[in-house]
C-alpha cells in the first residue's frame, strides 16, 4: 500500500503548478492501472474525525493542515517490496515535499502472530 | 459540509502499542474480539476493504525519490496498523461503527476519513481560484 503524506504542497506551488502535479498524479495512476499494478487508490477528504480511548471520545484531526496527514492511497498489486518502491519513486508530488509510505499488507494482524508465536516459545 | 459519500469512508487503525501493557493471552482475546467485530461487520455488508499492514515499510521522500526511512514501523505514533473501506455513506455512520472497535479499550485511536473523488491539489486550485474571485469582486 502507497500512503501519501504531506500538504505543504499548497504553499509552495501556484495554482497551475498544482493543477500541473494533479494531471501528472492522474495519469500515473490512470497508467498503473492499465498496468494492473494499482487495483484501488482514492484521495481523502481533508476533513475527518480520530475516535481514541476507551471513553471513545471523537475528535476533529489536524487533517488540513498537518504535515503528517494522509491525503491519499493507493493498492498496488506487485510481488516485491523492490517494485512497490520504484512505483512510489515515480510520484509526482515527491519533489513538493509529498512523502510516500510504503507498506506491504499483512495476511493477519502481525499484533496476534506476534503474541501467538511468542506464547508458543514461552511454552517450550 | 457535504457528508453525504458514495466512495465510503476509511478507518486507519494506528499500532501505537495498545497492546504492551498486556499478557499473550489477553492481546490474543482482544485479537479474537477484534476478528468477530470485523466479521460481524463484514457479514452485514458494511466492508468494501480492509487489511492489516505488516510493521515494516519505508517512506521515500525528496525530489529524487530517495529512501529517508527503512521502518521500523512498529514504534512510531502515527503508525498505521490497517485500514478498513467502509461501505457507508456518512461520516456519523462510519464514527458509529468506529467507535465499536474493541481495541479502542486498550487506548488505541482511529482516524476515520471520507474518501473522495476530488484529488486534494484540484480542490486547492479551485479554492484558489475562489478566493481570486472574491479578492477581485
Amino acid at each position: 500500500m502507497l500512503l501519501f503524506r504531506g500538504t505543504e504542497l499548497r504553499k509552495s506551488l501556484s495554482p497551475e503548478e498544482l493543477q500541473k502535479v494533479s494531471e501528472n498524479w492522474m495519469a500515473w495512476f490512470r497508467r498503473l492501472t492499465e498496468e494492473g499494478k494499482a487495483v484501488a487508490g482514492n484521495p481523502l477528504e481533508r476533513e475527518g474525525k480520530i475516535v481514541s480511548g476507551k471513553d471513545r471520545i471523537v475528535s476533529d484531526g489536524p487533517f488540513a493542515e498537518s504535515k503528517e496527514a494522509i491525503g491519499g492511497y493507493f493498492l498496488l498489486d506487485v510481488a516485491t517490496m523492490d517494485e512497490a518502491l520504484a512505483i512510489a519513486t515515480e510520484c509526482p508530488g515527491l519533489p513538493y515535499g509529498i512523502r510516500v509510505e510504503v507498506r506491504p499488507v499483512a495476511g493477519e494482524c502481525p499484533i496476534g502472530a506476534e503474541a501467538r508465536t511468542e506464547a508458543q516459545f514461552a511454552q517450550v | 459540509m457535504n457528508t453525504q459519500n458514495e466512495d465510503g469512508h476509511m478507518l486507519l487503525f494506528s499500532s501505537n502499542e495498545w497492546y504492551k501493557e498486556l499478557s499473550h493471552d489477553e492481546i490474543q482475546e482482544v485479537i479474537s474480539q477484534a476478528k468477530a467485530w470485523f466479521d460481524r461487520l463484514n457479514a452485514e455488508g458494511k466492508i468494501k476493504a480492509g487489511q492489516a499492514l505488516a510493521r515494516k515499510g519505508a517512506i521515500v521522500s525528496g525530489r529524487n525519490g530517495r529512501l529517508v526511512s527503512d521502518g521500523p514501523f512498529a514504534e512510531s505514533k502515527e503508525a498505521i496498523g490497517g485500514y478498513l473501506v467502509l461501505d457507508v455513506e456518512t461520516l456519523e455512520e462510519a464514527i458509529a461503527i468506529a467507535r465499536t472497535n474493541p481495541a479502542l479499550a486498550y487506548g488505541t485511536s482511529i482516524e476515520i476519513r471520507p474518501l473522495t473523488e476530488e484529488c486534494p491539489l484540484d480542490a486547492w486550485v479551485r479554492e484558489s481560484a475562489l478566493q481570486e474571485q472574491l479578492a477581485n469582486a
